[in-house]
């Protein structure tokens, strides 16, 4: 168990840089989600976290102590790889125990330890088989075993989900936030999957282009995502973002005026939530149908405002044709404003 | 009831098929089969001027020795002419060459596989370039200093300019070898507490065997088969087995006996067999590699 301090944390090869100048502070036990499109550096952090990267610049401290130059072994962490990195000539039984084996913990230790492991990811009728003749979840809970077995400081999973179909991933995830909260060990798990994000973490970071964009609770990254970034990252449907121009507290585009807004004059981005926003004659954006698609639980409808395509949740029942044209009620209250520079969240 | 397409064929296509097929393996066969009878008979017989058919028939072997075989030839060879002698100077060359190979070659490839500079492809094609040059253009350049340093003649000698000559191939293959094995899995290993001697010694090895088995046994045959460096490097009591035969045949100034040479050639081919069996399964799982996916 143990808190995780980067420092001005840097990655560079050659002119490119892969991580900028990260700060960050991952208390003891807490689950920490590095979220972010392929090539935003949030493997690469981890990478470095492990080990298995050197930085360019700055500290990684792990309980306090400064672990840059030290060797992954020596870190006392354990890593699930996306690719699982099982060792494919030993069987599951002996893939859970290398750590123990290599780490020269007792061997009278071992089975316990390998049985519990084995146990608490439902592995125990597969032991003595070899990784080959096992599914793809099944790889997956034995790469989990493998990290548990050894209690180690901190875990760390790179997109452990990404190569599992849609179905096992919802139960491996349920199963990797029961284990966290069984274990409480400090872990930090990479995805570019927002709703994994959401579901796991205590507290999410978004990255892009090797730069923190913001630290929050998943609810406040949703709530109030600190700019247009992570706005149209987080949420599914992503935020619906309008660009338009605000004169005297009134948000117009075409098909779209807001009023009631407290913003300076000016061009500014606005950006809602499709699950905010509801279907209402004399609303604030009337515009043709442009898609409708059926969620099951609720209708997608989907404008056409100037270039950009504004999705709506509609009931169940609203059957509407292509075409047609509808109002959707916009107030106020749910519209964030972003700068339409830079993007940024502008004021509450 | 399934019917596989090869039953489907009409019957003269099979025919033809079949057919074809003990052509080309009598074909290819032949010359072993040929060699190996006639090494049961006497040289008479095996090259009859007077009718190719005695060396099947053995009329000369049937009244020199009152049977229609005879292992003089072999007797001859390994016992009045020492070919046991050469036989343990091959034994002791190849078990060298293929060991000091691939314990560089496993070293060496695994860290030009892992490594992320630009050097690393340099070094694979010059070492290319040397593996395409003919053995005897290094011999050559060799035999001067060799003389100089009375290290002429001696098996370590040949030892160490087989593997000098062998090495760049190995080299080759086992990078490749190492490149088909996921990085994830020396990383793992390595968050799991190994070193990365230990992660290349109990995780990457046991995965490599295939590839290390073929690639020793391509070291084992150019040791094995080599002639060029061997008869030149090698004095006649250190020769080994391929010099060895050919001293047999004779030359423009000495006269061989033809007989023990094709006895010989015999028994330098039957380990080769037997290898091959031994290994078949490893050696068909590393040509093939991808074996190796967790």
């Amino acid at each position: 168990m143990a808190n995780i301090e980067l420092r001005n944390l840097s990655k560079r090869w050659g002119s490119f840089t892969g991580v900028q100048t990260l700060d960050l502070t991952i208390s003891d036990g807490e689950f920490l989600v590095l979220l972010g499109p392929s090539g935003c550096g949030k493997t690469t952090t981890m990478r470095m976290i492990a080990g298995l990267e050197d930085a360019t610049d700055g500290d990684i401290l792990i309980g306090g102590r400064r672990v840059n130059d030290l060797e992954p072994k020596d870190r006392d962490i354990a890593m699930v790889f996306q690719s699982y990195g099982l060792y494919p000539t030993m069987s599951v039984y002996e893939n859970i125990r290398f750590p123990l084996k290599v780490r020269r913990i007792p061997e009278a230790e071992h089975h316990d330890r390998v049985m519990r492991a084995a146990e608490t990811v439902e592995l125990t009728e597969f032991l003595q088989r070899k990784p080959a003749a096992l599914s793809g979840g099944q790889r997956q809970r034995v790469a989990l075993a493998r990290a548990i077995v050894r209690k180690p400081k901190v875990f760390l999973m790179d997109e452990p989900l990404s190569n599992l179909d849609a179905k096992l991933r919802v139960s491996t995830r349920a199963q990797i936030k029961n284990l966290h909260h069984e274990l409480k060990t400090t872990t930090i798990y990479v995805t570019h999957d927002q709703i994994e994000a959401m579901t796991l973490a205590d507290r999410v970071v978004v990255m892009r282009r090797g730069e923190v964009q913001q630290v929050g609770t998943p609810l406040e990254i949703y709530d109030r995502p600190a700019n247009t970034f992570v706005a149209s990252f987080i949420g599914s449907p992503a935020m619906n973002l309008i660009e338009g121009v605000v004169t005297a507290g009134i948000f117009e585009a075409p098909h779209v005026r807001i009023p009631g807004l407290q913003a300076p004059d000016g061009p500014v981005t606005l950006g809602f939530r499709a699950e905010d926003a509801a279907l209402a004659d004399g609303g604030e954006i009337t515009a043709p149908i442009y898609s409708m698609e059926l969620l099951g639980d609720s209708s997608m409808a989907t404008v056409q405002v100037g270039g950009t395509l504004v999705a709506i949740k509609a009931p169940k029942a609203f059957a509407g044709s292509i075409g047609q044209p509808i109002a959707a009620h916009v107030p106020a209250r749910i519209c964030h404003l972003f700068d339409a520079r830079s993007g940024a969240r502008l004021s509450a | 009831m399934t019917t596989r397409i090869a039953d489907r064929r009409p019957p003269a296509l099979l025919i033809a098929l079949n057919g074809f097929l003990v052509v080309w393996l009598v074909i290819a066969a032949f010359p072993f089969l040929w060699t190996f009878w006639g090494s049961f008979k006497v040289e008479g017989d095996f090259f009859s001027k007077a009718d190719w058919m005695n060396a099947i028939t053995g009329p000369l072997t049937t009244a020199e020795t009152g049977s229609s075989f005879t292992a003089t030839g072999y007797v001859g060879a390994w016992v009045q002419e020492e070919f046991w002698r050469a036989a343990l100077n091959s034994a002791i060359v190849v078990v060298s060459v293929v060991c000091i190979s691939l314990t560089f070659g496993t070293l060496g490839g695994y860290a030009l596989a892992r490594s992320s500079y630009r050097y690393a492809f340099w070094l694979l094609l010059v070492a290319l370039v040397f593996r395409a040059m003919p053995p005897v253009t290094l011999v050559s350049g060799y035999l001067l200093p060799f003389f100089e340093w009375n290290l002429w003649g001696h098996l370590p000698t040949a030892i160490i300019v087989l593997v000098a000559i062998n090495q760049p191939f190995t080299l080759w293959m086992l990078t490749s070898f190492f490149r088909n094995i996921p990085k994830d899995l020396d990383e793992s290993a390595m968050v799991d507490g190994c070193s990365r001697f230990q992660a290349f010694r109990y995780v990457i090895i046991p995965v490599m065997w295939p590839g290390v088995i073929t690639t020793g046994l391509f070291s084992f045959l150019l040791a094995y088969n080599d002639f060029a460096v061997t008869a030149m490097l090698l004095s006649k009591e250190n020769q080994t087995m391929i010099p060895k035969i050919a001293s047999f045949l004779g030359t423009t100034q000495t006269k061989g006996n033809v007989m023990f040479a094709v006895s010989s050639v015999v028994s330098v081919t039957a380990p080769l067999f037997v290898l091959v069996m031994f290994f078949q399964r490893q050696i068909v799982s590393g040509l093939t590699a991808g074996a190796v996916k967790g």
